[in-house]
């Protein structure tokens, strides 16, 4: 597989400045490039009484960097023909470049300046301010966010990095000064604890190269340490929100989870994809949808991340069929957790998901993401060449024994957010 | 300078005895392979009490057809790790599977199946009504959508593009199965399909099994042309609109020309000085935008200073003539008057005056950048000519492309001057109300 899509391939090469370094080649076919600058930047890092403050620092260093106040900046990559984009999580901040592959050294440059350089300029801070309250706004009145955020709040215990959605409050915003911004970034976009994913249209020698000329040396600054996690146990129970005025109801049940890095995780994975995350096939799609025709959205997801994870199931539905459809997803969680699937069932959802790598290949971007994704959870450079195979491994009674870790009942949540009709 | 060409991949085309225009777009690299199937059919071709007929027809043309009982075509192509899923727009429908390469037949089998021969069954009819209204309700959620739903109701009274192609929540609750089966057998056929073929394959072996697959369909599918004309409006309408919500909201529509009106380009110009980019012509990966845009003059207008969180502007050109749109989020403490009033205003300037030769070049370079990864993966080929092909043929994209980079300062002006008429405004607010309660 990895002679016939070399991108399934990514290379490790010698760090700069304590930076990580990751080539991938792109897709044959394509003819973009991207780099995403991975930072320990999250909100997990955020200042206690300083929440926002990740968010609105990724934010920011797209924004002006360097010699390049936010319009000439906009200019630079219009000529270039770049898009740059930030997304921020509770472990990490990342800033992602992409563009034509013939420009890619410009493009990079780019990227440099803006994750090293970034000017926080006072009206800029000021704009991003004025965003983050409409969008803390939105995170409560919205019945799908609304849920989320009441979900984490009740698997974690107060303290806890995924407690929260790095939102924070309009009390906490007003901590957010250009001076708090600066020293931030400073302290997070690091190159130690930093990594740096390319996938160019060059050998290992000539991206080495190019990170040296457009980057500057990193200050020595130390990665910052990872927060603690604490162990406590959140709120578990039920929780109801009842929003007047919208129209659907989001449904959500969620918990605890492993670790990416957890050697079950294959079979886990697997787990989820049976249970709701492969689209079409999963049994709460063929469930919920497909036979009940009570929702037009059903699945679950499993984030896995360095310091554990969580699992969530969810739904969105109609004020008069939630109560219809909370138990669904509640049995057919407790049969992944207790019943083995047949093998044909595991066979399919397998194939699909091994099937569908191949999809990831058909431009720079989506090869990029996979890319990244192994480097950040620094899996071996063939990890998705020879995921197929692990995939293969596992057996029917693996996915139960997972799914009892991975879907794990004690601490489970449940939250349901929207108008709800009287009982 | 001239401009640059759109890179679309060599296209080889052909037109079946029963009318079904086939494009296929071979790539030798592309592992994987896209097959699109797009009808000139939406919502633009229902009318009152069968609003969503289009919408409804897509979800259950995966319901089931002779070959694949409900659940087998989705079977079939996830199982091959392929993707596949359908949109519904006013003008068209558009069905698609992307697959690995060696597993091409699967979807093609599927779209000649499902072509002219969906069950479209009472049973199954009856509860996808449900799903629809949770598609819809989702919907409903944003302001956004409420507020756009009824500003195409305002602006138009005879006109189907008066209804969002979801459909009226009455029609919703009361269309028959046997009004749906009519109404795909009425519109949905070889006549008025287009069949994108795009990705890794040998170009003579899939025009075999294209001939072969879809060549024996009867010849079908009525004209899908809309007779109805919108009368010119008279005046301004407006409404306001509450409910919970963050900030207010408010959303300007102007009545705009059709996509066969010479003025198209300059007002695709106008769009891209205004919000910063254009959806035809976006960078993004696919129809969408791309992010925020701080040179555009709606974010100097309105961001910048304060007043907007958000601010932006759409125009996507039609079959007929449709909207031309404005919106904004207030920042918080900013009312909508003040808003509403500082959005007319930097429009009303921009028709004074016009825009700069500097704001004209720009545009250019944004547009030049925004085609040159346009076909980057069978996926988005298969997209971007079906879409072109849809509203009359894929070279309508070098057409409009070219005549982008003759628009002048003074051309845009006169567009602005020409749009942004009062008597041509419709107008909606949205102010929103709090309340909760947690148990």
């Amino acid at each position: 597989m990895a002679e016939e899509y070399p991108p399934l391939r990514i290379e490790y090469l010698e760090p700069v400045d304590g930076l990580r370094l990751v080539r991938q080649s792109p897709p044959r076919s394509a003819a973009s490039f991207a780099a995403t600058y991975v930072g320990p930047a999250g909100w997990a890092y955020d200042p206690r009484g300083a929440e926002g403050m990740s968010r609105l620092v990724s934010q920011l260093v797209t924004s002006a960097a360097g010699p390049y106040g936010r319009v000439e900046l906009a200019r630079r990559l219009d000529r270039a023909g770049g898009v740059l984009s930030h997304q921020c999580a509770p472990e990490s901040a990342e800033v992602t470049v992409w563009g034509p592959a013939d420009a890619w050294q410009e493009l990079l440059r780019l990227l440099a300046l803006v994750v090293q350089r970034p000017r926080f300029d006072p009206e800029d801070v000021r704009r991003a301010h004025r965003q983050l309250l409409e969008r803390q706004l939105r995170e409560t009145t919205q019945p799908a966010s609304r849920a989320d955020r009441e979900m984490l709040h009740r698997i974690f215990a107060r303290g806890h990095p995924y407690r929260e959605s790095g939102l924070g409050s309009p009390r906490s915003a007003r901590r957010l000064t250009r001076t708090a911004l600066r020293r931030f970034h400073a302290e997070h976009f690091t190159g130690e604890g930093g990594l740096l994913v390319l996938t160019a249209p060059a050998d290992a020698s000539t991206v080495r190269a190019a990170v040296r000329r457009h980057f500057e040396p990193f200050p020595s600054t130390r990665a910052p340490s990872a927060p603690d996690v604490p162990s406590a146990p959140g709120a578990p129970g039920r929780q109801t929100i009842d929003l007047p005025g919208r129209s659907q109801v989001e449904v959500r049940l969620g918990g605890r989870s492993v670790a990416r890095s957890d050697p079950r995780y294959p079979a886990a994975f697997l787990a989820n994809e049976l249970l709701g995350g492969r689209p079409l096939l999963s049994r709460l799609f063929q469930r919920v949808r497909e036979r009940g025709g009570l929702a037009y959205h059903a699945s679950s997801d499993l984030e896995a991340m360095r310091w554990g994870g969580y699992w969530v199931a969810q739904a969105g539905t109609g004020a008069d069929r939630w109560r219809k459809v909370l138990p669904m997803l509640e049995r057919e969680l407790a049969a992944v957790r207790h019943v083995a699937p047949a093998a044909a069932e595991l066979e399919l959802v397998r194939e699909s998901a091994i099937g569908e790598i191949v999809l990831s290949l058909e431009s720079t971007g989506e090869a990029h993401e996979l890319a990244v994704d192994a480097a950040y959870h620094d899996l071996p450079e063939d990890h998705w060449v020879r995921w197929p195979e692990r995939l293969r491994e596992v057996r029917p009674n693996d996915v139960r024994d997972a799914a009892r870790a991975a879907f794990s009942e004690r601490g489970a949540v449940s939250v349901v957010a929207g108008p709800l009709a009287p009982e | 300078m001239a401009p640059p060409r759109v890179p679309r991949p060599r296209t080889r085309s052909f037109t079946l005895g029963n009318g079904l225009r086939v494009l296929l777009a071979p790539d030798p690299h592309s592992p994987t392979a896209s097959v699109w199937v797009w009808y000139r059919v939406g919502s633009v071709n229902e009318h009152p009490g069968i609003t969503g007929a289009s919408h409804w027809v897509e979800h259950m043309l995966f319901e089931g057809s002779p070959r694949y009982p409900k659940g087998a075509m989705d079977r079939a192509v996830v199982r091959v790790g392929g993707q596949l899923n359908a949109f519904t727009d006013t003008d068209f429908t558009a069905y698609f599977s992307t697959v690995p390469r060696e597993h091409l037949d699967v979807p093609l089998d599927i779209e000649a199946d499902r072509m002219t021969r969906a069950l479209i069954t009472d049973p199954e009819v009856g509860r996808e009504r449900t799903v629809i209204f949770s598609e819809r309700e989702g919907n409903e959620n944003w302001p956004e959508f409420r507020v756009e739903e009824e500003l195409y109701q305002l602006a138009f009274r005879e006109h189907p593009y008066r209804w969002d192609a979801l459909g009226r929540r009455e029609d919703i609750e009361r269309m028959s199965a046997a009004e749906l089966r009519e109404y795909y057998h009425r519109f949905y056929g070889t006549r008025n399909a287009i069949l994108v073929v795009a990705g890794g394959f040998a170009p003579a072996e899939v025009a075999r099994q294209v001939r072969r697959r879809f060549g024996r369909l009867p010849r079908g599918g009525e004209d899908v042309t809309v007779a109805r004309v919108e009368p010119e409006p008279r005046g301004e309408r407006r409404a306001e609109l509450t409910g919970p919500g963050t900030t207010p909201y408010v959303q300007v529509g102007f009545r705009a020309p059709a996509l066969d009106d010479p003025m198209t380009p300059t007002g695709i110009v106008l769009d891209t000085i205004l919000g910063g980019e254009t959806r035809l012509f976006t960078s993004g990966s696919g129809w969408g935008r791309s992010g925020e845009h701080p040179s555009s003059r709606l974010y100097r207008g309105l961001v910048d200073p304060g007043l907007a969180v958000r601010a932006s502007c759409d125009w996507r050109p039609r079959r007929y003539p449709a909207l031309f749109t404005v919106q904004a989020q207030a920042a918080a403490g900013v009312s909508l008057d003040r808003l509403e009033a500082a959005l007319l205003g930097l429009l009303e300037r921009l028709a004074a005056d016009g825009p700069s030769v500097a704001e004209v070049k720009e545009c250019r370079t944004k547009l030049r950048r925004a085609v040159a990864l346009a076909y980057e993966g069978a996926s988005r080929t298969g997209f971007r000519l079906g879409y072109f092909s849809v509203l009359r043929a894929p070279e309508l994209e070098d057409e409009i492309y070219r005549a982008l980079f003759r628009v002048r300062p003074k051309d845009v002006r006169a567009c602005a001057r020409a749009l942004f008429r009062p008597e041509r405004r419709v107008v909606v607010r949205y102010r929103p109300t709090g309340g909760e309660s947690v148990g």
